[in-house]
């Protein structure tokens, strides 16, 4: 075997800290290399037509890049040693960048360090066999999960570019948390009339499916061929018949049920349409409320329905699906306010969260859109706003920025000073953040043209004080303590992740963060894909985010579908488990280990038991391999051999140290 | 054991439905006892059952795989059946158990400290708790209790995990008993340097003839066998402690969770190397993180040959 070596300066990022024509030079020793060079940007241009040329003039068969991570440039590379003749995975990168230059500063040990790795990448190189990918066909269906306002966009473009779409919503209604807003910032148009048309485009298309009230039970298969099991829960409302009349609402006797939608500030009926804008407009019956469920009689709303929709015995039913690619698009869900127990929340009524405060200024909500206090209804004059309540706070576990209360705070300034001309809002904030298309031209307007009074310091308590609430804090501008008797408080709270985004994140199995947002593929150059391949994230569910973000990220993940899609064929990764059948001896541990069920038992010529790998659906993690006793299970490129080659590559010397002692 | 001729009736009555039964006879002196391969009527007539009958006889389940077999089994080998069962490595349908209630095992490193040479001893007999050994100069009179080998003081068992027949005398008791696990305890209290100095002198008394390896009822990976297979090249021949001491711990990292402490790895050591201490050690973490012991359940599904995203025990996030 003749292997060539190329050591790459990544400008000064190695070559800073790491000798690098001395690696080469070192590298020129190591076992069948037959060539060993130096480059500044092997990823560049000419240094990829460097490698290739290398591959041509000596006769090479495998390729050593030491470089950075192969995250970001093995693909490139592999594309180069194909370019040159050679199979793609004839290739080893070393990453003497992000494990090596980067971490020390020791130009000696850093370079004997990147010795090492190429020397294992070597070993390994020696032990590499050429793969061939195998193609498959592909279902070009989509599944969107989450109807707020980035699965409605992500929905709607992948629809208009010709692919059926599946649309899962978990509450009765799409919409999500835009639905419930009363403005939107910076322009202060109304949230519902330039979300309803989008909601009733949903609803129109010919290539959606939506499936409101519902969530996703199980998902099996891989990239092009997903199974979905989806869960319908009982709404004991027939759908079909239903029409959205809201006679039931109307005469339901059950009056106290939790309304969700208007974030519990006014009870609402045990049956129930969230809002008149819903899709699809349909009703629900609340269990934990109804009287039929709770005390076994009443039935009123049966008797008052035109269409006999209702159905008290309904059960939850579930829904297969065949999609090719999953868009996730759950949200995010706000933090809960009585977490701090110094702002009242929970505690005093008129301490409410920004949400609560926007589903009073609502013309919708349950005051029609009079802000009146929830404890005695009476029009609030002084109203201050706490900024970042669970947002860049370590001590309740959430250090990071939520992005858009710094801007939905000063548009509830204005709007509050638009219902009441004399009320007066104040508002104690961090720093504010406004690095939007005219977002810091908007704060500076609350607080010019509207009065808003920005107070820079955190506050320490509120306490009740008479009828009112006295909100002691600091401004740290003045230097000084500062007390407001205000009449209402309203708490921005931050955004935190999903409520079951986890359970979600492991049934799609894509990874999850340290505050259950779902990661990206790579921050900056994959932001809508995630390590998984046919899955796609699209709104806050990937980390806090505003309207026009999540929209635009629906927009891309739809974009990434449709690439996807616009092949009728994909290609396998040859990198899966590979039976020996000679050593299997059919005892299906494996079979129960492999979490994709990408393993299934099938019988050789004369009968005996055999373990078979399904290409299509292994992932190459390798618990297989490390459950086989017998090691008859071997992950292709990644095979006990290349693997014990690396490991004695660099650990011969350690071991022989430890044990002369 | 009185329970014998009801036994060597009920294998004569089962044997026209098996290939073969296996159990215990006489060996080549009075001390041992060996394996009896049993196909014909002659044969059965050979069955013993004492304490001397040491040898876990499921070690040679996997290998019969495809055969009818009937076994005699003790409770604590019964267990090693159950590990079986529940790793495929064998089939219910093809197995017959007769399970015996152990009459107590004598661990010969142990009878030799006391009466000296095995080679002199002419008869041994036993009467419930006590154990008559006559040599040309003297006869003993021990206790069988002193002579139990140490798996028999860590664990008790008095029912086996699975049987098809069972025989048990009247008024026989347990034997084993369940004790402070005094060996494991002190490892456990050495400093990380005193225990790898400890294993060290040990593991370097190893003679590499995987007598561990091939009495183990759990040790299925036959010629593929790291120890032996040259691809992938995981060990050298040389006899040099690394070596050796990888042998060892591949051998017992196989066995976690696995392992059902039968002890035939440590009686079969020609070097007396206290190998079974790995393996408690081992199965210790096992069932502390995920409550589970080796073998006791069939029906059980062992946790490392399982997947579960999210284990009971294992905090990996706090929400």
């Amino acid at each position: 075997m003749k292997i060539g070596v190329f050591v790459c300066h990544c400008g000064s990022n190695i070559a800073g800290t790491v000798d690098v024509a001395g690696v080469a030079q070192a590298a020129k020793n190591f076992p069948e290399v037959a060539f060993a060079t130096d480059l500044l940007y092997s990823c560049s241009e000419p240094g990829q037509e460097a490698i290739v040329q290398a591959v041509q003039e000596h006769d090479l068969d495998g390729v050593v890049v030491a470089a950075c991570t192969p995250r970001m440039h093995e693909p490139t590379f592999r594309r180069a040693v194909e370019r040159a003749g050679l199979n793609r995975y004839m290739f080893e990168m070393a990453n003497i960048r992000e494990h090596c230059s980067w971490v020390g500063k020791d130009k000696d040990a850093n370079t004997r360090k990147a010795s090492d790795l190429v020397l294992q990448a070597v070993e390994k190189l020696r032990f590499d066999r050429p793969l061939q990918a195998k193609s498959f066909d592909i279902n070009k269906r989509v599944l969107v999960v989450g109807g707020g306002v980035a699965g409605i966009q992500a929905a709607l473009d992948c629809a208009d570019g010709g692919l059926e779409v599946v649309l899962l919503e978990k509450t009765s209604t799409i919409g999500g948390k835009m639905a419930k807003l009363d403005k939107t910032f910076p322009t202060v148009d109304c949230s519902s009339c330039i979300l309803g048309p989008k909601m009733v485009d949903v609803s129109m298309h010919p290539n959606i499916t939506l499936y409101a009230y519902a969530e996703l039970e199980s998902v099996e298969g891989y990239v092009g061929n997903f199974e979905v099991s989806v869960k319908k829960k009982a709404t004991y409302v027939d759908w079909d018949k239903c029409t959205g009349c809201g006679l039931c609402m109307e005469k339901c006797p059950s009056k106290k049920a939790y309304d969700a939608f208007n974030e519990g500030i006014a009870p609402t009926r045990a049956i129930n349409i969230p809002f008149p804008q819903a899709i699809p407009k349909r009703a629900v019956i609340d269990p934990t409320y109804c009287r039929q469920f709770i005390k076994g009689k009443c039935g009123v709303c049966a008797k008052v329905c035109p269409t006999e929709a209702i159905d008290y015995e309904m059960q939850d039913s579930f829904v297969q699906e065949k999609v090719g690619a999953v868009i996730t698009a759950t949200g995010y869900d706000l933090f809960d306010y009585r977490k701090y127990g110094e702002y009242g929340g929970g505690r005093y009524p008129d301490v409410i969260t920004s949400m609560q405060y926007e589903r009073l200024l609502n013309a919708s909500g349950p005051t029609g859109g009079h802000i009146q206090r929830p404890s005695d209804g009476r029009e609030p004059k002084k109203v201050v706003f706490i900024q970042c309540v669970g947002s860049r706070d370590k001590s309740v576990d959430r250090p990071y920025c939520s992005g858009f209360c710094c801007m939905y705070t000063a548009k509830q300034t204005i709007l509050t000073k638009d219902h009441i001309p004399d009320s007066q809002s104040y508002v104690f904030y961090m720093d504010i953040r406004a690095p939007g298309k005219m977002y810091d031209e908007f704060t500076r307007r609350a607080m010019e043209e509207y009065g808003a009074q920005y107070i820079r310091g955190r506050v320490s308590q509120v306490y009740p004080y008479k009828d009112s609430l006295i909100v002691r804090g600091v401004d740290t501008l003045l230097g000084s303590q500062v007390e407001i008797e205000a009449d209402l408080v309203v708490l921005a709270v931050g955004a935190e992740a999903s409520r079951g985004a986890s359970e979600l994140a492991e049934k799609l199995r894509i990874s999850y963060d340290a505050y259950g947002f779902y990661m990206e593929s790579h921050p900056k150059l994959r932001p809508v894909e995630t390590n998984t391949a046919g899955v796609y994230l699209a709104g806050a569910c990937q980390g806090s985010k505003d309207i026009p973000a999540s929209v635009g990220q629906g927009s891309a993940a739809a974009a990434k579908v449709l690439a996807l899609f616009s092949k009728d064929q994909l290609e396998s990764d040859p990198q899966v488990a590979l039976v020996s059948q000679a050593r299997c001896v059919g005892c299906g541990k494996c079979v129960q280990t492999c979490p994709f069920g990408a393993i299934q038992l099938a019988e050789d010529r004369a009968g005996n038991p055999k373990a078979e790998v399904i290409e299509t659906v292994c992932q190459g993690c390798g618990l297989c391999t490390v459950t086989c006793p017998q090691s008859a299970i071997q992950l292709q490129h990644f095979t006990d051999n290349q693997i014990l080659a690396e490991v004695n590559a660099l650990c011969q010397q350690a071991m022989e140290e430890s044990f002369e002692s | 054991m009185k329970y014998v001729a009801e036994l060597k009736a009920k294998i004569r009555e089962k044997l026209p439905e098996l290939d073969v039964v296996i159990g215990w006879k006489q060996g080549f002196d009075p001390v041992h006892a060996s394996p009896a391969f049993m196909t014909t009527p002659e044969e059965i007539e050979q069955l013993v059952v004492n304490p001397l009958c040491v040898q876990n006889l499921a070690t040679y389940l996997p290998g019969l795989k495809g055969k009818k077999v009937g076994i005699v089994a003790r409770e604590c080998d019964t267990r090693s059946i159950g590990e079986l069962l529940q790793e495929s490595l064998i089939e219910r349908e093809e197995l017959t158990v007769f399970s015996v209630k152990c009459p107590g095992a004598v661990d010969l490193v142990k009878l030799r400290q006391q009466v000296g040479d095995l080679g002199r001893v002419r008869s041994i007999s036993f009467d419930g708790p006590r154990v008559t050994v006559e040599t040309p100069d003297e006869s003993s009179s021990l206790d069988l209790g002193e002579l139990l080998p140490g798996k028999c003081r860590v664990m008790a068992y008095d029912e086996p995990v699975l049987a098809d027949f069972r025989f048990v005398d009247p008024d026989q008791d347990t034997v084993c008993r369940e004790e402070a696990d005094t060996d494991l305890v002190a490892l456990e209290q050495m400093d990380l340097d005193e225990r790898f100095a400890y294993w060290r002198g040990h593991l370097d008394r190893c003679i590499r003839c995987y007598a561990c390896r091939n009495v183990c009822p759990m040790c299925v990976c036959q010629d593929q066998c790291i120890a032996d297979t040259r691809d992938p090249h995981w060990l050298s021949a040389e006899t040099d402690v690394r070596q050796k001491w990888m042998f060892q711990l591949i051998h017992a990292m196989h066995l976690a969770g696995r392992c059902t402490e039968c002890g035939e790895c440590e009686r079969a050591c020609p070097m007396d190397i206290p190998i079974l201490t790995i393996r408690r050690k081992l199965n210790r973490e096992i069932h502390e993180l995920f409550g589970y012991t080796s073998g006791m359940d069939v029906d059980a599904v062992p946790p490392l040959l399982t997947f579960q995203p999210e284990e009971k025990s294992i905090t990996e996030r706090e929400w």
